[in-house]
């Protein structure tokens, strides 16, 4: 069974529709990769499944059960986290606070934190301690209490990855993670991509605008425009599809071609 | 609490009754800025009704002095063990009267942003102001002595200014420490990116509601002991004025620093009365001194860190 399935996707903002009936599944273990010009629906599409927006018509279901319309903080509990297009740091805090603020999630003190008891610190130490971890694994154990607005774009990127893993989820969403990236930088976030996807077992959606980028990396590429999907397949069949051409270059290149 | 002991049993020596007043003062002055720091400056949320919370606080907590703890102290006698076990009781009551307010104005409010809450907020704050005046229990437009009809010996004030400290350093100890924890990073997260937070399995609104709830409850506690302080309250001293005095301690202070806002609560509670001198040219200098402080630092005075680093570092768990 599919571990994400959305099906007849529709979403409306006033008289716009920017995903039309979208079918789309994604297989537990799979890194699929959800290619397309800008506007064309990739984001609002990542914004339902993570419930930012409600869906206008149609469902999401993760695991078995129906997220469609359940607000952001559930949906990430159930275990789907993400990144931003534009990156979302939380800017005046340390790379570490923004790793522990979502270590930490829903799961609150409240009263504890102002008594402080037996355990208190201890379970403050074991927070701080596998934030660090993270932080290491994506090359950032340097960078831990400097404010997250100081960094590097490249390690804010990468920042942001540590902080969806701190959500422990099962599905990643990265919405455009090679924005903005030199070739050499984009290389290595491939590298990267695939070495967290197996050590942590994750399902992964990517979001690029350009195939070539996910070519070796993901068994799958599914193409939306104008918030319809118009190819889904291997890379390499999605890259020559007349469809595909067309929407990246227009008709009259596929005409010349 | 050697200074606290200090306190209490020097102050009244060497200091004449308008300094204590003062310092009384400064330290309600304290709880209500270090408590309005927590919604405005540590999660982003902009409230300017909080001298409503304040006034509903000191209202409740007088009103349980005259009804009911004047009896009370009348017959256990008037020992000072028994007022030292006493006082607690009103604060915590008008805490609790205050934070339940807050509650009810908390849920439907937070879901507004910018300036729309802050327009909520100070509306909010100023009903409560009106409800409170249109209440003949509590002496309505005459305002409100804290002396009981029936109980006539039974001074319900509360003068000691070690005890004002010692619940100033209470409520500042608990907020700084609900917000310098790992929990305490939802409230910061919400401040920085809404989105990002709840993306993140942050319960947003549940984090500004608990926000707003805290603070409420602080804000009584610093109102009920103005009650008990002053021994007469009325409603004018609950008003926006008050309200947006305490703003400008928080934003003055640097929104989000805990310790700046105590600076600035200090140092702007006691200005006009060491500029008295001055006469009328005393709140012109007042105003060029809050107009140069935006000036020269926008980010207010410490802008969001802490005096003391200590607080940042979570307690001991960098150590």
């Amino acid at each position: 069974m599919a571990l994400l399935e959305v099906s007849r996707l529709t979403v409306r903002f006033g008289g716009l529709t920017a995903v039309s009936q979208l079918d789309f599944a994604v297989d537990e273990g799979a890194l699929v990769a959800l290619i397309g010009p800008n506007g064309a629906g990739k984001t609002t599409a990542f914004n339902v499944i993570t419930g930012v927006y409600p869906p206008s018509e149609g469902s999401v279901r993760f695991a078995g059960r129906e997220i469609g319309g359940v607000s952001p903080h559930r949906i990430c509990a159930s275990g789907v986290a993400r990144t931003f297009q534009n990156i979302r740091l939380f800017r005046g805090l340390t790379a570490l606070e923004n790793v522990r603020a979502a270590l930490q999630g829903a799961h609150r003190n409240g009263a504890r934190d102002v008594t402080r008891g037996p355990g208190w610190q201890r379970g403050e130490r074991a927070a701080e301690d596998e934030a660090r971890k993270l932080l290491d694994e994506l090359g950032l154990g340097a960078f831990a209490d400097a404010r997250a607005d100081s960094l590097p774009y490249g390690e804010q990127r990468r920042l942001e990855i540590a902080r969806a893993l701190a959500t422990r989820p099962r599905l990643l969403l990265l919405d455009e993670p090679a924005a903005g990236m030199n070739p050499a930088e984009k290389q290595s976030l491939r590298a990267l991509v695939a070495q967290l996807r197996r050590a942590h077992g994750l399902t992964i959606v990517l979001i690029d605008h350009d195939v070539s980028f996910v070519m070796n990396l993901s068994e799958r590429v599914a193409v939306l425009d104008h918030g319809e999907k118009i190819a889904d397949g291997p890379p390499e069949a999605v890259r020559r599809d007349p469809k595909v051409i067309e929407a990246y270059l227009g008709a009259e290149a596929e005409a010349r071609a | 609490m050697l200074a606290l002991a200090a306190l209490h049993w020097l102050a009244p020596l060497v200091l004449n009754p308008y300094y204590a007043t003062i310092l009384a003062r400064i330290g309600i002055a304290i709880i209500a800025a270090v408590s309005l720091q927590l919604v405005n400056g540590v999660t982003g949320q902009f409230s300017i009704g909080h001298a409503g919370f304040m006034g509903l606080g000191a209202y409740a907590s007088a009103a349980f002095s005259v009804y009911l703890g004047a009896a009370l102290l009348d017959s256990l006698g008037a020992s000072g063990l028994v007022r030292f076990l006493y006082f607690p009781l009103p604060l915590v009551c008008g805490g609790l009267v205050a934070a339940a307010a807050g509650l009810v104005v908390a849920v439907p409010t937070l879901r507004l942003r910018g300036d729309y809450l802050a327009i909520a907020t100070l509306g909010a704050g100023e009903i409560i102001r009106i409800a409170i005046l249109n209440v003949d229990a509590v002496g309505g437009a005459r305002g409100f002595s804290l002396a009981s009809a029936s109980h006539t010996a039974v001074d319900l004030r509360f003068e000691s200014l070690a005890g004002v400290y010692a619940v100033a350093a209470v409520s500042v100890a608990a907020i700084a420490r609900l917000v310098y924890s790992g929990g305490g990073l939802a409230f910061r997260a919400v401040r920085e990116d809404e989105i990002a937070a709840e993306s993140l399995g942050v319960p947003t609104t549940r984090v500004k509601v608990e926000a707003f709830l805290v603070s409420s409850f602080f804000a009584g506690v610093a109102g009920a002991l103005f009650a008990h302080t002053e021994g007469y309250i009325h409603t004018n001293s609950f008003g926006f004025v008050r309200s947006f005095e305490l703003v400008a301690f928080v934003v003055l202070g640097g929104l989000g620093s805990l310790s700046g806002a105590i600076i600035a609560a200090a140092v702007l509670t006691a200005a006009p009365e060491l500029l008295r001198g001055l006469g009328e040219w005393r709140m012109v200098l007042y105003s060029v001194l809050l107009i140069a402080t935006m000036i020269l630092r926008p980010q207010g005075l410490l802008g969001q860190r802490e005096l003391l680093g200590l607080w940042k570092s979570h307690g001991a768990a960098r150590s």
